[in-house]
C-alpha cells in the first residue's frame, strides 16, 4: 500500500482548468520526482496536497486513510511538510528558533527554555548528520545548509512526507551531494519526498520513480530505472498541437546590435549579433542568465567584460542613458514592477522615457504629445478610452502595448523584450506576438527572451539556448523545437553537434544555475582540462 | 442623475479638498474676527510667505518619497549667514545671491548624501538638522561682534547701512494693498506649479516618487533627480531666508525656523500631496500653508492662549486626513448596505 495515493484530482481556477484528473501514487521511503514544464500543475496539485488550496473533486489517500478537504492544519499534524523554493526562514533569528518558532519549549512563567532546545536541536542534527550549529544566525548560514535546516525543521515534527520544490537551485555540486546523501538515510527510515526539479541530471541520479504531468494531465508514471532522460523529455513536451503560421521570413538588414565575449554577474562570455528587421529568441531555464544579459545590454545591469556596439559605436557599461541614445529600448521582466508608474496616466508613461532623452527642451508642448500619442494609438492599436486614464486602468497586453509605444517614442531601433508575455491573457499574448512581426517588418531589431518556446516557434528568426550563464545552443527556425531547447537548457545535451547523452554524474555535468560567473569559469577550467 | 452629481462632489473633494479645507477654515476666520478687513486678508499672505516657500521645497522632496527635517535649522544658518553678508557688504542683491547660493550647498550635502550615497534621508536630514542649527548659534557667539551687528546671541542688521532701508522696505511694504512678500509667495508657487505640472522635469520628479525601479528602467537617473529635489529645496530655503531678514532685520539663531519642518510636512500633507510619493499637487501646498496661518489668527482673535496653536493644527491635520482615509471606505460599506436591500 502506497504512503500517499491523489485519485482524480481536479482544480479549476475562474472556469480554466488547471488539472484534469492527474494521478499522484508516492511509496514508503522512495523519492518520487513530479516533472513537468513550467504551468504544467505540479504546485497546484502540492498545493491542494497541503491544504493550500481547496480541490474541486477526487480524493487523496494518506497513510491507508482518507484525507477529506485537508487543511494545514491536517496535513502538518499527519507529516505531510512542503520545503518551500523561497525557504520560509527568519533570517534574524538564531537556527534553534528557527525550529522552535511558534512551539517554543517555556516554562511555566513563560520564560524560555533556550538550552533545551538547544540540546534538542544539537541531538536532530546528530542525528540527521546535519552540521549545523544551532545558536547560529540563519543569515550567517550557506544556501545549502539553509535548505538542510528547513528540511531538518519539518523531521523535528515527525514529518513522513516531504515535498522538495526545486531544493537544488541555490546550491552548488557539493552541496546538492551532501543535501541527497542526507535525503538518503532518510529514505532508508522510510520517509518519502516529493522531488520538484527541472534538472535531468539530478533526477536521475537521486530519483526512484517519476510521475509527468503536462498541461494539467496526468501523463505518465514508472520507475526511473526503466527510463531515459530523453524519453521523460518527450513526454514532458508532448507533441505540440500545429502552431499559427504567423511566422514569415523576413529579408535581414545589416548589423545593427554587435555583443562580444560579454560576462557580467549571472552570466559569463555571450556573443551575438542582431541585424536589421531580425527577431533573436533567447531561452533557458528560470536563471539561466538570459534575463541578465539582456539588462546588461541595456545597461541597467553590470558588465564586468566585454563590449556591446550598436551601429558601430560602443557602449559604455551600466550606463542606460548611453543605450537609450544609441536608440536601445526595454520591457524588463514583471511589468508591474519595472515597467508601471502607477500614480500616472497613460500619456505620462508613454512619454517619460521620451522626455528622459530630451530634458534640455524643458518645456511640455501637449498638442504635439497628443499628436504622437494617436499616431501609437491607432499603430499599436491600443485600447484606451482617454491618454488620461491612469496606466493602470489597462488590461497587460494594452500596459505592455504603452510601454513598446514608449520605446517607439525615443525612436529606438533596437528593441529587447524580457519575457514580454508575463501576464497576459492567451489573446493579448498572440496580439503582442503579431505586433512584434510588424515591428521586425518594419525594420526594427528585436530580442525577446522567453520561457515559452512555442512562442519562440511563432516569432523568432533563430534561438539561443542558455544554460548556466552561457549560449548552450544556436538553433535556426527551423530547428527551434521544445524536445530540443529541454534538452539544452537542462544541461542534458551539449553543445550543438554533439548529439551524445552526457553521463548522468553530477561531477561532470553543469547542474547549477545560479552560481556566479566565477564558479562556471572554474567549471570550464576544469572540462578543459578533463578534455 | 443624483448618483452623478455626488461623484463630480466626490472628485472635487479628491482633487481639491485643500482648497475645501482652507475656505472652512477661512470661513471660521471670518465669523470669529470682528468686522473682517483687507488688511488682515491680506496679513495672512504674509504671514505665509516663509513657511509656503519652505513647504514647496518639502512638497518636492515628499513627492519623490523622501523626507527633508533640516529646513528650519537651515532657515537659521542662511538667514544668519545673510545678515552677516548684508553687514559685511551693505548690498541687497549680493545678500539674495548668497541667500540663494548658500541654500543650495545645504540642500546639496543632504541631496548628495541621500541621492548619490543612498542613504536614508530620516536620518540624513536629522543629522543635518542639528549640524545647521548648531553652526548658526556657534557662529553667532564666536563672530566678529560687528559682523553680527551688536548682539550677543541673535543676528542684527545694521541700522545704519544705505541699503537697510530699501530691504527692510521689501519686506514690509504692501503695493497696491499687496504685502510683497506675499506676491513673492504667489509667484514662486505659479512658477513651481509650472515645473512640477508642464516640464519634463517635473514629470520625473513624480515618476521617481511613484516607481523608483519603473522610473530607474524606463531611463532616468534616480539619484539626480532625487539630489536635484533637495538642492531645490535648498534654494527655496535660501530665498525663504531672505524674506525672513528683509521682514524682521535679524534673525535669532535659537528660534528662527524652529519646528518649521514639521508646519512644512504638515502644510504638504493638508495640501493632499502623498508622503509615500507620486501624488499631490504644488498648488495644494500655498493652500496648505494659508490654512496653518489662518488657525493662527483664529486663535489670536478668539484671545485664546498661543500656547494652544499646535493642538489646534495638530487636531485639523488629523481630522482631514482621517476623512481622505476613511471616507472612502466608509462610502463603500454603505453602498455595500444599500445593495443588499
Amino acid at each position: 500500500m502506497p504512503l500517499l495515493s491523489m485519485h482524480q484530482i481536479s482544480k479549476a481556477f475562474n472556469g480554466v482548468t488547471v488539472l484534469d484528473q492527474v494521478e499522484l501514487e508516492v511509496e514508503r521511503g522512495e523519492v518520487h520526482a513530479l516533472l513537468g514544464e513550467n504551468g504544467a500543475g505540479k504546485s497546484t496539485l502540492m498545493n491542494i496536497l497541503t491544504g493550500t488550496i481547496p480541490l474541486d473533486s477526487g480524493s487523496i489517500e494518506f497513510d491507508g486513510r482518507p484525507l477529506v478537504r485537508p487543511t494545514i492544519r491536517k496535513t502538518e499534524e499527519l507529516g505531510i511538510a512542503f520545503v518551500h523554493q523561497e525557504l520560509n526562514l527568519f533570517n534574524d533569528l538564531k537556527v534553534f528558533e528557527n525550529i522552535f518558532i511558534c512551539k517554543e519549549l517555556s516554562g511555566f512563567l513563560g520564560h524560555l527554555k533556550k538550552k533545551e532546545m538547544i540540546s534538542r536541536c544539537e541531538e536532530l542534527f546528530s542525528r540527521l548528520g546535519v552540521e549545523i550549529d544551532p545558536t547560529a544566525l540563519v543569515a550567517d548560514l550557506k544556501p545549502s545548509d539553509k535548505q538542510l535546516l528547513e528540511i531538518s525543521k519539518a523531521l523535528f515534527f515527525k514529518a513522513r512526507l516531504l515535498i522538495l520544490d526545486e531544493p537544488t537551485t541555490a546550491l552548488n555540486t557539493e552541496e546538492v551531494e551532501h543535501l541527497f546523501s542526507i535525503v538518503g538515510g532518510l529514505k532508508a527510515q522510510g520517509i518519502s519526498f516529493i522531488f520538484i526539479s527541472h534538472k535531468m541530471p539530478e533526477i536521475f541520479a537521486y530519483s526512484d520513480r517519476y510521475t509527468v504531468f503536462r498541461n494539467g494531465r496526468f501523463i505518465a508514471s514508472g520507475k526511473i530505472a526503466d527510463t531515459s532522460p530523453e524519453e521523460v523529455t518527450s513526454l514532458m513536451v508532448g507533441h505540440n498541437a500545429a502552431l499559427t503560421s504567423m511566422y514569415q521570413p523576413r529579408e535581414l538588414g545589416e548589423v545593427v546590435l554587435k555583443a562580444d565575449h560579454v560576462s557580467g554577474p549571472g552570466f559569463h562570455d555571450v556573443s551575438f549579433e542582431l541585424r536589421r528587421g531580425e527577431i533573436v529568441g533567447m531561452t533557458g531555464l528560470q536563471g539561466c542568465g538570459s534575463s541578465e544579459f539582456l539588462q546588461s545590454l541595456f545597461g541597467a545591469a553590470e558588465r564586468t567584460e566585454g563590449t556591446v556596439s550598436v551601429h558601430g559605436t560602443n557602449l559604455a557599461p551600466s550606463s542606460i542613458h548611453a543605450a537609450m541614445q544609441a536608440g536601445v529600448g526595454f520591457l524588463p521582466a514583471n511589468r508591474k514592477e519595472n515597467s508601471v508608474i502607477p500614480d500616472q496616466n497613460i500619456l505620462e508613461n508613454m512619454y517619460i522615457s521620451e522626455h528622459t532623452l530630451s530634458a534640455l527642451h524643458f518645456h511640455i508642448h501637449n498638442k504635439e504629445e497628443l499628436a504622437r500619442y494617436h499616431k501609437f494609438h491607432e499603430l499599436l492599436n491600443i485600447k484606451a478610452a482617454s491618454e488620461k486614464l491612469p496606466v493602470t486602468s489597462l488590461s497587460g497586453g494594452n500596459q505592455q502595448k504603452i510601454f513598446i509605444a514608449r520605446w517607439l517614442n525615443t525612436k529606438a531601433q533596437v528593441l529587447l523584450f524580457d519575457n514580454p508575455t508575463q501576464g497576459i491573457d492567451v489573446g493579448a499574448k498572440d496580439e503582442i506576438y503579431r505586433l512584434i512581426l510588424k515591428l521586425a517588418s518594419e525594420g526594427q531589431s528585436i530580442v525577446v527572451n522567453t520561457l515559452e518556446i512555442p512562442e519562440l516557434m511563432k516569432v523568432a528568426d533563430r534561438c539561443l539556448v542558455f544554460c548556466d550563464g552561457t549560449i548552450a545552443s544556436h538553433l535556426s527556425h527551423d530547428e527551434i523545437e521544445e524536445h530540443k531547447i529541454m534538452l539544452y537548457s537542462t544541461g542534458a545535451l551539449k553543445q550543438k553537434g554533439s548529439e551524445d547523452w552526457v553521463n548522468v554524474n553530477l561531477k561532470s555535468a553543469n547542474v547549477n544555475h545560479s552560481r556566479s560567473a566565477a564558479d562556471n569559469s572554474i567549471d570550464q577550467e576544469k572540462e578543459a582540462f578533463h578534455g | 442623475m443624483a448618483e452623478k452629481k455626488s461623484s463630480i462632489i466626490a472628485s472635487l473633494w479628491r482633487d481639491y479638498s485643500y482648497v475645501v479645507v482652507f475656505l472652512i477654515i477661512f470661513a471660521i476666520f471670518a465669523a470669529t474676527s470682528s468686522g473682517l478687513t483687507v488688511n488682515a486678508t491680506m496679513n495672512i499672505l504674509r504671514h505665509s510667505a516663509v513657511i509656503g516657500i519652505i513647504a514647496i521645497g518639502m512638497g518636492m522632496v515628499c513627492l519623490t518619497a523622501e523626507i527633508d527635517l533640516s529646513v528650519g535649522s537651515m532657515l537659521a544658518m542662511v538667514s544668519g549667514m545673510s545678515v552677516v553678508v548684508f553687514n559685511a557688504s551693505d548690498s541687497i542683491v549680493l545678500t539674495l545671491i548668497f541667500a540663494l547660493a548658500f541654500g543650495a550647498l545645504c540642500g546639496a550635502v543632504n541631496g548628495v548624501l541621500v541621492g548619490i550615497a543612498k542613504m536614508p534621508s530620516f536620518i540624513v536630514t536629522l543629522a543635518t538638522m542639528l549640524i545647521y542649527r548648531s553652526f548658526a548659534q556657534y557662529i553667532c557667539q564666536h563672530i566678529d561682534k560687528d559682523l553680527a551687528g551688536g548682539g550677543s546671541s541673535v543676528y542684527r542688521m545694521i541700522p545704519k547701512h544705505d541699503a537697510f532701508a530699501s530691504l527692510f522696505a521689501f519686506g514690509n511694504t504692501k503695493f497696491l494693498t499687496l504685502p510683497i512678500v506675499g506676491i513673492v509667495l504667489v509667484l514662486t508657487t505659479l512658477l513651481f506649479v509650472y515645473i512640477l505640472e508642464q516640464t519634463k522635469y517635473g514629470k520625473k520628479i513624480y515618476a521617481t516618487g511613484s516607481s523608483s525601479k519603473g522610473a530607474f528602467m524606463a531611463g532616468i537617473n534616480v539619484s539626480v533627480i532625487k539630489t536635484s529635489v533637495f538642492v531645490l529645496t535648498g534654494v527655496l530655503v535660501g530665498l525663504a531666508s531672505f524674506l525672513w531678514i528683509a521682514m524682521n532685520a535679524s534673525s535669532d539663531p535659537a528660534t528662527t525656523g524652529k519646528g518649521y519642518e514639521m508646519y512644512a510636512i504638515a502644510a504638504v500633507v493638508l495640501g493632499g500631496i502623498s508622503m509615500a510619493g507620486g501624488k499631490g499637487r504644488c498648488l495644494g501646498i500655498l493652500f496648505g500653508a494659508l490654512s496653518y496661518t489662518v488657525i493662527d489668527k483664529i486663535i489670536i482673535a478668539l484671545k485664546m492662549d498661543s500656547l494652544i496653536n499646535d493642538a489646534v493644527k495638530g487636531i485639523i491635520l488629523i481630522a482631514v486626513i482621517l476623512i481622505q482615509i476613511t471616507g472612502p471606505q466608509i462610502k463603500q460599506k454603505c453602498s455595500k448596505l444599500f445593495n443588499k436591500r
